[in-house]
């Protein structure tokens, strides 16, 4: 019953972030006008505020927190590491890299063409983080963990920036990319990007009974009937999905995937379905609340969702570094 | 392994090895100004660069004296303090990764620095802005990790969580300045030594003849902190004030080439490292640290200028495509 009522007020905390970030911005709509206009785009002021400029970066976002606060239940899941996201592990890092390979290197113009390699890009950091921590000496802690995957996300952004620097054509474009946000995309963005999310969540959803037994370690779960490998394979390949095509849609933004899941778990407990769909609500929600508090806080200036989201979560992160558990996880 | 230099009442202790592995690093570094006044567009023969450099007057003088040495000289400063600055943190934290670079500390710098210099303050005012960021970031590390202790890695992460803030913060002061203001911020911000020479070099070089004392007290201060804190008390010191006073100079060392050059990344950890395994000691030693900074400067700064000409790739970028694989070999490695 909890958990129902939680899955309902996390729904309509969506539907309010919706409605906020349709409606703040520097020319203020009242809730009422945004209605309006969306119900009869009669061409007016209102109306092309709305369908041009707001509804566009309303629907990205509503794709990208999801895939990457399901990225995040996974990662955190698989890894049993209460410090994973698809940033701290430099696995968006892995993926900006690729997205910049594919337009500077390959001269590919379109989501739909880049998309593939910022999937590619994020396969690789994942493998490569893992691979590294796997030979640490402690490689198992959360913290050495995620220390590795502060040092990938150091270095390949380094590469990343270069590339850009080197390429003058595409850095004026890209530089508020790598930041991570919403705006400038068009509508096509979010609908391209759609598939990826919707396969990603399936696999998601498929794997998430094995995740559970997965947390009660290896053995028991093979005991309760889990095939560790094949689940392992496939939240993994979920979270690659989903970290890819919301890197590519809309940069690397940081922490969505490490707060929500943790707030989905506070609420719903540790069931990793419901912290999946929870989660699923609530990634987008706290990434349009930022994109919309970035539009107002420094006007007329716009600051990046991502920016946002970093303020936010980097003391999250600081937090859970400092609790007892981090260590004994 | 050891020698003992007795100057009149004056003892102290040289590690033969130190010894080598300095000259060596010096030997390397005058090469690597070399290459670094040679290389480039136009290219500049030796020859010319030496007799340019004496001053007899040559077609590349304005080449050579106007636009490379300067940016050379620079380099050498930058990784000389940024050296530094890292093998003092390093130490006091007993922690290789509690670099200022990682913790939050240059960010801070940072921030301060883009605060002061988009709000229209004199330039005279960036320097102590950056300071005082710096001291603040420090303050704020210490505050949140410092619980298990500084040489946990969640000292570290705790600081990586700071640092990830005060960089976004400085992307909202930068944005929100007027666009000419954050063009500024932004130039400076990239730690790239381009367009940068002796002006830098001399708020750089002050810096080091003013804390030049403190340095010679940190090198001997630091042999005695290597201990435990009470052997370290039985031998009539006090080590909680010698630390702060060893972390404070290694924060305000930082702080200052942050607010000359921006955020040349990795420096302040690689660099100590580095010369700790070249002379094989405890602790990162502080001559050898600095040379490695320098010479890690001074090449990056000639990689980024030559590798994507005529495009200027930053310095910081070169150091922290370095400087990162590195942090993983120092994460993985067997040994402590």
């Amino acid at each position: 019953m909890r958990r129902r009522l939680v899955l309902l007020a996390g729904a309509a905390l969506l539907v309010l972030a919706v409605l906020a970030s349709l409606a703040v911005g520097s020319n203020p709509l009242t809730p009422a006008q945004v209605w309006h206009a969306l119900l009869a785009d009669d061409g007016g002021t209102a109306a092309s505020i709305v369908w041009d400029l707001r509804v566009p970066r309303t629907l990205l976002g509503l794709v990208v927190g999801a895939a990457l606060a399901a990225a995040g239940v996974l990662l955190q899941a698989l890894t049993r590491n209460p410090l994973a996201e698809p940033r701290i592990l430099g696995i968006s890092a892995g993926a900006s890299l690729g997205v910049v390979v594919a337009i500077t290197l390959f001269g590919i113009g379109s989501l739909a063409g880049y998309v593939w390699f910022g999937i590619l890009g994020a396969l690789g950091a994942g493998l490569l983080v893992f691979g590294v921590a796997a030979r640490a000496r402690d490689g198992a802690s959360p913290v050495t963990l995620a220390l590795v995957g502060a040092a990938l996300d150091a270095s390949l952004g380094a590469v990343t920036a270069g590339l850009l620097s080197a390429d003058t054509r595409t850095f004026e474009e890209f530089r508020f990319w790598v930041v991570g946000g919403l705006t400038g995309r068009d509508s096509a963005v979010a609908v391209q990007v759609l598939p990826f999310l919707l396969v990603g969540l399936v696999l998601a959803a498929v794997v998430a009974r094995g995740l559970d037994s997965l947390a009660l370690g290896d053995d028991v779960a093979r005991g309760l009937g889990t095939r560790v490998g094949l689940t392992r394979i496939g939240g993994g390949a979920a979270a690659v999905l989903l970290t890819g095509a919301g890197v590519a849609a809309a940069g690397p933004i940081a922490f969505v995937g490490l707060a929500v899941p943790h707030v989905a778990r506070y609420l719903v407990g540790t069931d990793q379905r419901w912290v999946l769909a929870v989660s699923v609500l609530l990634g987008p929600a706290l990434l349009l609340a930022a994109d919309t508090i970035g539009r107002v806080v420094a006007l007329p200036g716009e600051v990046s969702a991502g920016i946002i989201t970093a303020l936010i979560g980097a003391p999250l992160l600081a937090i859970l570094v400092n609790r007892a558990k981090v260590v004994s996880a | 392994m050891t020698t003992l230099v007795r100057a009149g009442r004056v003892s102290f202790l040289v590690r033969r090895r130190a010894v080598t592995v300095s000259l060596v690093l010096l030997a390397l570094l005058a090469v690597a100004l070399l290459f670094a006044l040679c290389l480039g567009k136009p290219y500049v023969a030796p020859g010319d660069v030496l007799r340019s450099l004496s001053g007899a007057g040559t077609p590349y003088d304005v080449v050579v004296q106007r636009l490379r040495l300067p940016r050379a000289v620079l380099a050498v400063a930058v990784g000389v303090l940024f050296g530094v600055a890292g093998a003092l943190i390093q130490s006091v934290a007993r922690n290789s990764l509690a670099s200022p670079d990682i913790i939050g500390i240059t960010q801070g710098a940072g921030l301060a620095a883009t605060i002061a210099l988009t709000s229209g303050a004199a330039a005279a005012v960036i320097a102590p802005s950056a300071l005082a960021g710096g001291l603040l970031a420090a303050a704020a590390v210490l505050a949140l990790g410092a619980r298990h202790g500084l040489a946990a890695k969640r000292f570290v992460l705790a600081g990586v969580a700071v640092a990830i803030a005060l960089r976004a913060l400085t992307e909202i002061v930068m944005l929100t300045a007027e666009p000419i203001d954050g063009q500024r911020a932004h130039i400076w911000l990239v730690g790239t030594l381009a367009g940068r020479g002796w002006t830098e070099t001399g708020w750089l070089t002050a810096t080091l003849v003013v804390l030049l004392p403190v340095l010679f007290w940190a090198g001997w201060a630091l042999r005695t902190s290597a201990f435990d804190d009470d052997t370290a008390r039985g031998l009539g010191t006090r080590p909680v004030a010698r630390r702060v006073g060893l972390a404070a100079a290694g924060v305000l060392l930082a702080a200052m080439v942050t607010a000359q050059v921006g955020a040349v990344d990795f420096v302040a950890l690689v660099a100590p490292q580095v010369a700790r395994r070249l002379v094989r000691a405890e602790r990162p030693p502080l001559v050898a640290a600095a040379l490695t900074g320098a010479l890690l400067v001074v090449l990056a700064d000639l990689v980024g200028r030559l590798l994507f000409a005529p495009t200027q790739l930053p310095a910081g970028v070169v150091t922290a495509a370095i400087g990162g694989p590195y942090l993983l070999f120092l994460l993985v490695r067997r040994k402590p």
